[in-house]
C-alpha cells in the first residue's frame, strides 16, 4: 500500500482536509486535479482498512500464550456465528 | 490471692484487740502493681463494647496501626485499631466519620492511659462499602484521574479488541453477540479472569496489564455482568483504578447494570452501561469512522466536479462574448489567411524573382557589351536580398500567427477540464510539469515545454514566443 499513509486515522484526517480544501475553491486546475487524485487515494485507503480484518476469536491464558478461542473455551457454536458469515 | 483494695488504707484506724488504737503499718504498692490493677478491673469489668463516635485525631503510623479518638459531644475515648484488624477494612479511617466501633477497653501501662482496642469498625448509617466508594472517588478526583481531557478516543477502527472479564460471565457473551452480529471481521482477544471475590480487583488488574502488552490490540473492554456491591467490589478497588488510568490502550468499562457505577467507571477512557452497550460502542464507532468515509468521498466527487464545471462556466461565458465568438472558427480563418499569406508572398517572391530575372535576361540582351556581368552579378545580389527579406517577413506573419494560436488554445485549456482534451485540445506545461504555460512571454525561444494531449504527450522546443499582442484576436 501507498507508503505516503500511515494509518486509517491520519489517512481520514487527510482527506478531510482534502475536500475542505477543494469545497473553498480557489485552486487552480492542476492543483484540484492533484488533490483530487490524493483524495481518491485516501479513500481507497480507508475503505480497503474497513474491509481488512478477519474474524478471529483468541484466549490469551496466564502464561501470555494466545490461543483460538474456540479450543481453550467451550463456546457453542452460534457464539462463533459470526465466522460462518 | 487478695485484692489490692482489700488490705486497708493508710489512714485508716486500726484497733488492737484491747480497743487501744495503734498506729497503722503502711502498705505502699508500686505504680505498675495498681495500673495492673486498674486494667484488670477495666478489661474484666467491660469486656466486648460496640462504641459510637466520630473519628478524631487520626493518625496512621508506619506500622499500619491506628490510632485515633472516638468522640461524641461530651466525651472522648483514646483507640487503637492494629493493622491486624485495619487491614481487613475497605474505607479509610479518617477524621470526621461517624462510626459504630466494636473493641474492648484496655490500659497502655507505660502511659497510664486507657484506650479502647478496636476490632472492627464500621461506618455509621451506610455501608463500609459505600463509605470506601466515596473516599476513593474523592481521591482520585482530587488527583485528576477523573478528568475528561485524560479520557482517549476509542479507535474507529481497532485492530484487536480486548477484553478483561470471566469467561463463564454473562458479560462475555453479550459482547460477543453483538460484536458478531455487527462487526463480522472483528478480531477479538480474550483475557479471562476471576471478576469477584477476595483479589479479583488485583487480577483484573494484572489481566489488563497483559491483555495491553499484545501487538494489535488498541482498545480493552473491562467488565462483567450485574451483581451486588459486593459482587462489583473488585471494580472499586483503587490498584485496579489506577491499572485503568495507566493502561496504554484505551479502555471501555462495562461493568453491571446501567444502574451500576463503579470507580473503574470514572477512570475509564469510556463507560459503558452494560457489556453489550460497550460491543456497541466500539460497532459504532467503525460505522462511523465508514460514514465518514463516504460522506467525504462523496464531497471529494462534488467538489471535483462543481470546479469543473465552474470552468466550464466560465470558458462557455468567454466563448459567447462578442469578442470572442466564433473564436474557433476566427482562429481557424487566420490559420488558412496566414498560410494562404505566406503562399501568396512566396508565389509573389517567386514571381518577382522571375520578372526581375526576365528583365535583367532582357537587358542583357539589350546590353550585351561592356560591363554587362559585373552589373548583373549587382542586381542578382540585390534580388537575392530582397526575395530573403520577404522570406523573412512571411515567416514572421506566419509565425506570429501560429503563436498566437496556440497562446488562445493554450489558455482557454488552463479554464477547462481535461475532458477537453478528449475533444482535440492540448495542455501546454512547462518543462517539469509544475505549472501551465499561460503566457507565450512565459517562455523564450530554445524552452522547452510539454504538451498533454488527450492520449500521450508531446516533448516540444520553443523557436520562438511571441506573447505581448495576442489579446487582439
Amino acid at each position: 500500500m501507498d507508503p505516503t499513509i500511515k494509518d486509517f486515522e491520519s489517512a481520514s484526517a487527510e482527506l478531510e482536509a482534502i475536500v475542505k480544501k477543494m469545497e473553498e475553491g480557489d485552486l487552480t486546475l492542476e492543483q484540484a486535479l492533484e488533490l483530487y487524485e490524493r483524495g481518491v487515494q485516501l479513500s481507497r485507503f480507508c475503505h480497503s482498512k474497513l474491509e481488512e480484518a478477519e474474524r478471529r476469536l483468541e484466549i490469551l491464558n496466564e502464561r501470555g500464550e494466545l490461543r483460538p478461542a474456540h479450543a481453550a473455551m467451550g463456546l457453542t457454536p452460534s457464539d462463533e456465528s459470526g465466522k460462518s458469515r | 490471692m487478695p485484692g489490692l483494695f482489700d488490705e486497708p488504707f493508710e489512714e485508716e484506724p486500726v484497733f488492737r484487740e484491747d480497743g487501744a488504737p495503734v498506729r497503722a503499718r503502711r502498705r505502699v504498692v508500686s505504680v505498675s502493681e495498681v495500673t495492673a490493677g486498674i486494667r484488670m478491673a477495666i478489661e474484666s469489668g467491660f469486656g466486648e463494647l460496640w462504641i459510637e463516635g466520630e473519628i478524631s485525631n487520626c493518625r496512621v503510623w508506619n506500622t499500619g496501626h491506628v490510632y485515633f479518638t472516638l468522640k461524641d459531644s461530651a466525651a472522648q475515648l483514646k483507640a487503637v485499631m492494629f493493622r491486624s484488624a485495619s487491614r481487613y477494612l475497605k474505607f479509610k479511617i479518617e477524621d470526621g466519620i461517624h462510626v459504630v466501633a466494636r473493641g474492648r477497653l484496655s490500659v497502655y501501662e507505660p502511659k497510664g492511659e486507657y484506650q479502647l482496642v478496636c476490632e472492627h469498625l464500621e461506618p455509621h448509617g451506610r455501608g463500609a462499602l459505600q463509605l470506601a466508594f466515596e473516599q476513593l472517588k474523592r481521591k482520585l478526583q482530587a488527583e485528576g484521574l477523573f478528568a475528561a481531557d485524560r479520557k482517549r478516543p476509542i479507535p474507529s477502527l481497532p485492530n484487536k479488541i480486548g477484553i478483561v472479564t470471566s469467561l463463564d460471565g454473562a458479560a462475555l457473551r453479550d459482547i460477543l453477540k453483538v460484536l458478531s452480529r455487527r462487526h463480522p471481521n472483528a478480531h477479538i482477544v480474550v483475557r479471562p479472569c476471576k471478576v469477584q471475590g477476595d483479589g479479583a480487583g488485583d487480577e483484573i488488574a494484572r489481566a489488563l496489564k497483559a491483555l495491553a502488552k499484545v501487538p494489535g490490540v488498541d482498545v480493552i473492554i473491562v467488565g462483567r455482568g450485574g451483581g451486588s456491591i459486593e459482587d462489583l467490589w473488585a471494580f472499586n478497588e483503587e490498584p485496579l483504578a489506577r491499572t485503568i488510568a495507566a493502561c496504554p490502550v484505551p479502555v471501555i468499562s462495562a461493568v453491571g447494570h446501567e444502574v451500576d457505577v463503579t470507580i473503574a467507571d470514572f477512570v475509564a477512557d469510556l463507560r459503558a452501561p452494560t457489556p453489550s452497550a460497550a460491543a456497541e460502542m466500539v460497532v459504532t464507532a467503525k460505522e462511523e469512522f465508514a460514514a465518514r468515509i463516504d460522506r467525504l468521498q462523496g464531497r471529494l466527487t462534488a467538489a471535483m466536479r462543481a470546479g469543473i464545471q465552474r470552468r466550464r462556466n466560465v470558458v462557455h461565458l468567454l466563448t459567447s462574448r462578442r469578442g470572442l465568438a466564433g473564436w474557433q472558427v476566427r482562429v481557424a480563418m487566420q490559420g488558412r489567411h496566414v498560410s494562404e499569406l505566406s503562399h501568396a508572398l512566396r508565389r509573389a517572391t517567386t514571381g518577382l524573382i522571375a520578372r526581375r530575372l526576365r528583365e535583367h535576361q532582357h537587358r542583357a540582351a539589350r546590353l550585351e557589351a561592356g560591363d554587362v556581368r559585373r552589373r548583373l552579378a549587382a542586381m542578382r545580389g540585390r534580388l537575392g536580398a530582397a526575395d530573403s527579406r520577404l522570406h523573412v517577413i512571411a515567416g514572421r506573419v506566419h509565425e506570429r500567427a501560429e503563436a498566437r494560436f496556440t497562446a488562445l488554445a493554450g489558455r482557454l485549456e488552463t479554464l477547462s477540464p481535461l475532458a477537453v482534451l478528449a475533444r482535440g485540445y492540448a495542455v501546454c506545461w512547462n518543462q517539469d510539469r509544475t505549472a501551465i504555460i499561460r503566457q507565450a512571454s512565459a517562455v523564450t525561444a530554445g524552452d522547452r515545454v510539454r504538451v498533454t494531449l488527450h492520449e500521450g504527450e508531446i516533448d516540444c522546443e520553443v523557436r520562438s514566443a511571441h506573447g505581448s499582442d495576442n489579446q487582439g484576436l
